[in-house]
């Protein structure tokens, strides 16, 4: 598949999710809890179909709820949303979606094998009296090929590696014929070896299947290897073009974090503003890390880098020199 | 004597296919206090049910309460039960466990007082204390088993038809619904098909050992095999082993049921661990290096 020119002019058809104005308040759950602003505001973004394009954002910068909404999860409550021109939810019941979940809840001694695990998405819609058919059939083993899962089909899922378990769950998203993938943290608790396996199987994915490859992380590095356009969001969006116009300013706007010890030749001392959500951290998963400190954004910038923050996080992902 | 064990074989047979199965789900979801909440919940509902059959007796209906709506009440005690546990766990913030062991004593609170208030009032003649918490075999009539065997159908049947969303949901409830599975459903549908089992094993195994049979078969069957088909197998046969030994024990020693089949699938369950242990140990002494 070519490289997409992002220059291109956008046309309805060229689109694979298109959102405008999109503004999404969590309702109160209980009396008492200070209400904390909407998660997302005036969200305004869009992903060509064929588009690689990577949510970067900190925890509880609204990058979960946009994939909700999209997904169709969340109903739409002020602006626009169509995936495919539809309706989220008529999309994902028309399976035009794939989900790989960040990883999987359940434990893992479930006596199930890989092949059982792909095929529940491929068995969606089928009566309780009908058999898989052919076509199924074939779109299950394809995708256990495609992730290059074949050899261990027949293994039990809880004796998967964690990388292999992650290529079950993209196999399990293909094998119901998605057009749009969507990816929530997939490198968390994977090792370096397991990253760059990954990259290269996203890679492989697009060029072959030419699949919308839409990845939600709070890891640079994890985007900036693998997408066209990035989209950096902290409850409102800060950026939306090619990794490469990513600077560190725009950086520590969106984490509100000193991301100087990141990228070796970069120096950020980002102090932060009032709008921090509780809970944003540059990395890890765990929301119990505060790293807002209230007061005027002021950016201290080191010596001028050699090339974007993108491209030296994209090198640093891959072991070379930032 | 005859007359007295076979309906207690039949229908003991019934609950064990349709426990077992369900019995991998619960251990696997982790389930198994809910279990015995809503088991627990099923002793308000033999009050509740108690007080209307002293009421409807001391109006002059002889007959009392049917059989039937006396098993219905007792299953929509354990159903609002079951979704208040699920409710109040999602909805007010509060931990399941806290809920769960809310509901279970406030129901068994209820049960008690209840029941204490009928014994008083009737004398001697309905069922005992033993017989509500460890289970009968004396209570037992074929009218029992044709309805423990039609609500062992429709619970089989019903988890056969959402058996691929079930199982979807049951793996991986976080992604579910991003593939058209819906969590609450899948959630409601297997908190009725508990309670409904839970209801029609209660005579036979009693209230507080009702659960044992919802998690012994499938908790010995994950220790002996990782494929799904073997797993539903070897709980079905440790369910129906468990519940016949149980039932002879209790015929010939002259327990209460619920005892003898839970010790049953007890010994089961630890022959099971011992023989996973041994094999762990054989693959681990003979694997090279």
């Amino acid at each position: 598949m070519p490289a997409l020119d992002p220059n291109l002019p956008l046309t309805h058809a060229a689109l694979a999710v298109e959102c405008h104005g999109l503004t999404f308040r969590y309702a109160r759950t209980s009396a008492g809890v200070a209400d904390d602003g909407p998660a997302l505001k005036n969200i305004t973004l869009s992903v060509r179909v064929g588009e690689r394009l990577g949510i970067l954002g900190p925890n509880g910068g609204g990058k979960s709820t946009l994939v909700k909404l999209i997904l169709g999860l969340l109903p739409c409550q002020l602006g626009d949303l169509s995936v495919f021109g539809l309706s989220p939810r008529d999309a994902r019941k028309q399976g035009l979606i794939g989900y790989v979940p960040q990883r999987v809840e359940s434990e893992l001694a479930f006596p199930l094998s890989v092949r059982q695990v792909v095929a529940m998405s491929a068995e969606r819609g089928l009566m309780p009296w009908t058999r898989i058919d052919r076509a199924r059939q074939a779109a299950i083993e394809s995708a256990i090929d495609v992730v290059g899962l074949s050899s261990v089909a027949d293994r039990a899922i809880g004796k998967l590696s964690g990388g292999q378990l992650q290529r079950a769950m993209i196999a399990r998203a293909l094998a119901g014929g998605p057009r749009i993938l969507f990816l929530d943290e997939p490198t968390v608790g994977i090792d370096v070896g397991g990253q760059q396996r990954f990259a290269d199987l996203l890679d492989s994915l697009h060029k072959k299947l030419g699949l919308t490859i839409v990845i939600v992380s709070h890891d640079i590095r994890v985007i900036a290897a693998g997408c066209d356009r990035v989209a950096c969001l902290s409850r409102t969006l800060h950026f939306h073009d090619t990794p490469q116009g990513l600077t560190p300013r725009v950086l520590a706007e969106v984490f509100r974090h000193d991301v100087a010890g990141i990228f070796g030749d970069v120096h950020v001392a980002a102090h932060v503003a009032g709008s921090c959500p509780p809970g944003c951290a540059v990395d890890g998963t765990n929301d119990a890390g505060a790293d807002g400190v209230a007061g005027p954004i002021t950016t201290d910038f080191g010596p001028p880098p050699s090339g974007s923050v993108a491209a030296r996080a994209a090198r640093l992902w891959k072991g070379q020199t930032p | 004597m005859r007359a007295i064990f076979l309906p207690g074989v039949v229908t003991g047979v019934a609950i064990a296919i349709v426990c077992s199965c369900l019995s991998v789900l619960v251990v696997l979801k982790r389930l198994s206090f809910i279990g015995q909440g809503v088991s627990h919940a099923a002793f308000g509902g033999m009050g509740v049910a108690a007080v209307i059959d002293l009421a409807l007796l001391n109006a002059g209906l002889a007959s009392g309460l049917p059989a039937l709506a006396q098993l219905g009440i007792v299953l929509l005690f354990c159903m609002v039960a079951a979704l208040a546990i699920a409710g109040l766990s999602e909805r007010r913030g509060e931990s399941a466990d806290t809920v769960i062991g809310i509901v279970l004593v406030a129901s068994m609170t209820l049960g008690a007082l209840l029941l204490h208030v009928t014994f008083q009032h009737r004398g001697t003649g309905g069922p005992s204390w033993e017989s509500i918490l460890f289970g009968s075999l004396m209570g037992l009539a074929w009218h029992d088993t044709l309805i423990a065997c039609m609500a062992s159908l429709g619970v089989l049947g019903t988890l056969w038809a959402v058996r691929r969303p079930m199982l979807f949901w049951a793996f991986d409830e976080q992604a579910a619904p991003a593939f058209g599975v819906s969590d609450r459903a899948m959630k409601v549908t297997l908190m009725i098909l508990l309670c409904l089992a839970i209801v029609t094993s209660m005579k036979l195994a009693g209230v507080v050992l009702a659960t044992a049979i919802l998690v012994l078969p499938g908790a010995t069957a994950l220790r002996l095999s990782d494929r799904l088909h073997a797993v539903l197998a070897i709980s079905i046969f440790v369910g129906v082993l468990g519940v016949l030994g149980g039932l002879v024990m209790s015929f010939e020693l002259d327990w209460p049921p619920g005892p003898g089949i839970v010790a049953a699938q007890t010994t089961l369950y630890a022959i099971a661990r011992v023989a996973n242990a041994m094999t762990a140990r054989r693959r681990l002494t003979t694997s090279p290096g």
